[in-house]
């Protein structure tokens, strides 16, 4: 308890942190009482189509007199869902196989690395395309293709971990004494490289969350009716004629989400891991 | 990198600021040929197996056809023929004028270029597979070769529909027999005509430029050495280009009519549209086999909704497969008001429960308004769509190869022409697989289509057309929207030419106002 206070602490001591961790909690507060607050974000009333914001509709409605207060909130649930589930299946499985590929060294190393740099060699949004080719449009594809973009940057980070702990005399000493790898890793390994994880995660959620956008935006994330902050900027765009709000109320929460959780990350960088503090 | 600001610099980097608004407009007024926006890309080049009518504008105005529909108007006088002579209700003898000559040194059109353009509708490709477009030419028996440049036209049959629907159209485009046969395949991405424009360039799903045709020898010189066609299948995307001045012509949606008619330098053009858009059921594919749940789907869309929501109330609700004001309307066919209770009930009488459909349609904005606004409403008697919005190519090319077999709900938008036999050849048996993709079959439809193209007599053919209409409506196979309402903005120095229908553009009739 005492180091999450410290880390909060450690994060409002900069006016960045402060400002990521407020647009951070401005974004939670809003996409989980949106739905307290808004009617269904689905319900469609073509008589009210295009309304200005109102009592009866804070943001004003959309094409299809959908609240858009509601759609925004649902649109940024939706956002935030992913990458939180994208990040932590990531994470978890690259540091796994990170892990497994510092301690093994040899030839699962070379395998493990060759893997990785396949998967980077692929611009993402080219192998977007080729996966949702393959698999079809859903939020399934998107966490799948996400998740194995991520993973190798994860993965790298732990193994350059692995590695350096390997031949630390601590370890040394505990496989002398035979104790079992998988005690080793728990006790050892994993506390070592959740820190610059951690970093490294919430550094990604904002990328998952323009990410996701850009493709619903493309018209390959979310399928209708479900709203996806992209799917919204899109929507608002074609229809800017008609009224502009739809457009600029998405894309500032969009621009709020992402700007909170990159400020609110590179805080926690430098509160869990100064020495890679200002390093890209 | 710093940057240094001095007076010289702030006054240079000012007046390029003050200058920027206005770049655009010199660029705009500057253009002699005209940049215009097209909803599709290009499909097949084939006449008898093109896709859609941006193929079908861009084949009248490359290739030639024996006569040619005058600048706005479905009335024709000759082209590539000299003379026309009805010998009898079955009988044409034509004539070619002499010198006409095909693009990329095919060589002189003859009569066996007719004969051979023509046959592929009776006998099918060089594969021997019937053409997309055969029907068009349905009652053509044969075409007789009688000299280098004259011919003769045997019909089955007395036919209404044949000139205006096919030898006036692009079915009827006279091809180089030599070009096709040395193209094979080609032919549906190469289009070599003798008309007064040539396909310059086509950068797929980008643009395609039409050039003036230098060594056309007809009268209907084109009055523009180029015009570009800029593939934008969003219209609302298409009217922030124009807005931008990035484009001179260019169709708009019905919800910005009034953002059209405050622009300056702009002819707004309003036309009703003989179009039909529907929702087509597959009565195929499993559940949907049931009639009731047809009928309950039927019931339980609200279209009055849909054209409030998708079409912003600018377009009128269609309540069947014909248009007002052509042969065959059915003015009083029942316009389906929806009414949950009946839906409800048919489904319970069908017995079927936990119903899922997928709803396939275009991925522009107005289409899945449509799928969205169906989706909800559905919903509500417990069905459930699932929205599968494609770009246009993959859309179309459900045209084909029995690719339209899978599909449940579809939303449709097919354009027409002044025949009704145009319309109604697409809810043949024949075309199951190709463009009915309800995979509706009635003999007695089809027996129908074929007495309504063998009448002359109006009043019998309207019977005709009513009555498979009304066969169309039994089978609750579709869901009528609406026949569209055609807008369009264009730069007031274009002048823009199209066919009653607001639809088939005349690219060779497009000048300078």
């Amino acid at each position: 308890m005492s180091g999450l206070v410290a880390t909060l602490k450690g994060i409002c001591s900069e006016r960045e942190g402060r400002l990521g961790l407020a647009f951070t909690c401005l974004i939670l507060v809003f996409a989980l009482a949106g739905p307290l607050v808004s009617p269904d974000p689905n319900v469609i009333d073509v008589k009210a189509r295009f309304a200005a914001p109102g009592l009866a509709h804070l943001l004003g409605t959309d094409n299809l007199g959908r609240d858009l207060l509601a759609r925004t909130s649902a649109g940024t649930r939706y956002a935030l869902t992913l990458a939180v589930m994208i990040v932590v299946i990531s994470s978890v499985i690259g540091s796994l196989i990170g892990i497994v590929a510092g301690i093994a060294g040899g030839w699962v190393d070379r395998a493990v690395t060759a893997v990785f740099d396949i998967v980077n060699a692929f611009p993402p949004l080219i192998l977007a395309f080729a996966l949702i080719a393959l698999y079809g449009k859903g939020s399934a594809t998107f966490v799948l293709l996400v998740t194995v973009v991520f993973i190798p940057q994860f993965g790298r980070m732990a193994r350059a971990r692995a590695q350096t702990l390997r031949n630390l005399s601590f370890i040394e000493a505990e496989r002398m004494l035979a104790v079992h790898p998988v005690t080793i890793v728990v006790r050892h390994y994993l506390p070592n490289v959740a820190g610059p994880i951690i970093v490294l995660a919430s550094m990604n959620l904002p990328v998952v969350i323009a990410f996701e956008a850009s493709l619903s935006f493309l018209g390959f994330g979310v399928q209708p009716p479900k709203s996806s902050l992209g799917t919204l900027i899109k929507d608002g765009f074609i229809s800017i004629n008609q009224s502009w709000w739809p457009t600029v109320a998405s894309a500032l929460v969009l621009a709020i989400a992402t700007l909170g959780a990159t400020l609110l990350g590179e805080a926690l960088r430098r509160v869990i891991d100064p020495k890679t503090a200002g390093v890209r | 990198m710093r940057m240094k600001l001095d007076r010289r610099t702030f006054l240079a980097g000012s007046s390029a600021l003050a200058i920027l608004p206005f770049a655009r407009h010199a660029r705009a007024a500057g253009r002699t040929n005209p940049i215009i926006a097209l909803d599709a890309d290009i499909g097949n080049l084939d006449p008898g197996n093109r896709v859609g009518t941006t193929e079908g504008n861009i084949i009248r105005s490359v290739c030639q056809t024996l006569v040619r529909f005058e600048p706005g108007k479905t009335s024709w006088t000759n082209d590539a023929a000299k003379e026309i002579k009805q010998v009898s209700d079955t009988e044409f003898e034509f004539e070619l004028n002499p010198g006409q000559m095909f693009t990329g040194g095919f060589g002189e059109m003859t009569a066996d270029d007719v004969k051979y353009s023509f046959d592929r509708y009776i006998n099918g490709d060089s594969n021997g597979k019937k053409l997309a477009y055969a029907d068009d030419m349905e009652a053509l028996k044969s075409v007789e070769v009688t000299g280098k440049y004259t011919g003769k036209l045997i019909l089955k049959h007395p036919s209404a529909a044949l000139w205006l629907i096919g030898i006036c159209d692009a079915s009827g485009a006279i091809l180089s027999r030599k070009a096709v046969e040395q193209l094979g395949d080609k032919i549906a991405t190469t289009l070599i005509g003798s008309g007064p424009m040539v396909l310059k360039e086509w950068r797929p799903k980008e643009q395609f430029v039409l050039a003036a045709n230098a060594d056309y020898k007809g009268p209907y010189k084109a009055h523009f050495q180029e015009i570009t066609g800029k593939i934008i299948p969003e219209h609302k995307t298409s009217f922030l280009s124009y807005q931008a001045k990035e484009l001179d012509f260019t169709a708009f949606d019905a919800d910005q009519l009034d953002t059209a008619k405050g622009l300056p330098d702009t002819s707004v053009i309003d036309r009703p549209g003989i179009d039909y858009t529907w929702i087509g059921i597959n009565v195929q594919k499993g559940d949907l086999a049931d009639p009731r749940v047809r009928q309950a789907i039927r019931w339980a869309i609200d279209v009055d909704a849909i054209i409030q929501g998708a079409y912003s109330g600018a377009t009128s609700r269609a309540r069947t497969l014909l248009a007002p004001g052509l042969l065959g309307n059915w003015a009083d066919a029942p316009l389906y008001t929806r009414d949950l209770a009946k839906a409800q009930a048919l489904l319970a009488e069908s017995g079927k429960t936990d119903l899922t459909f997928t709803f396939t349609c275009l991925n522009d904005a107005t289409s899945l308004a449509v799928a969205q606004i169906a989706q909800a409403n559905l919903a509500e008697v417990g069905i459930a769509l699932t929205i599968n919005a494609m770009d246009s190519g993959a859309y179309w090319a459900l045209g084909a190869d029995n690719a339209s077999k899978d599909l449940e709900l579809t939303l449709i938008p097919y354009t027409s022409k002044f025949d009704p036999s145009f319309q109604t050849q697409w809810f043949l048996a024949s075309q199951i697989g190709l463009w009915n993709w309800q995979g509706w079959n009635s003999p007695e439809f089809d027996k129908l289509h074929q007495e309504g193209l063998e009448t002359l007599d109006k009043a019998k053919r309207e019977a005709i057309y009513i009555s498979m209409q009304k066969l169309l409506d039994e089978s609750a196979s579709c869901i009528w929207i609406t026949h569209g309402r055609n807008f369009f903005v264009n730069t007031a120095w274009l002048k823009p030419m199209f066919l009653p229908s607001g639809k088939d553009w005349q690219f060779e009739f497009f000048d300078k106002a």
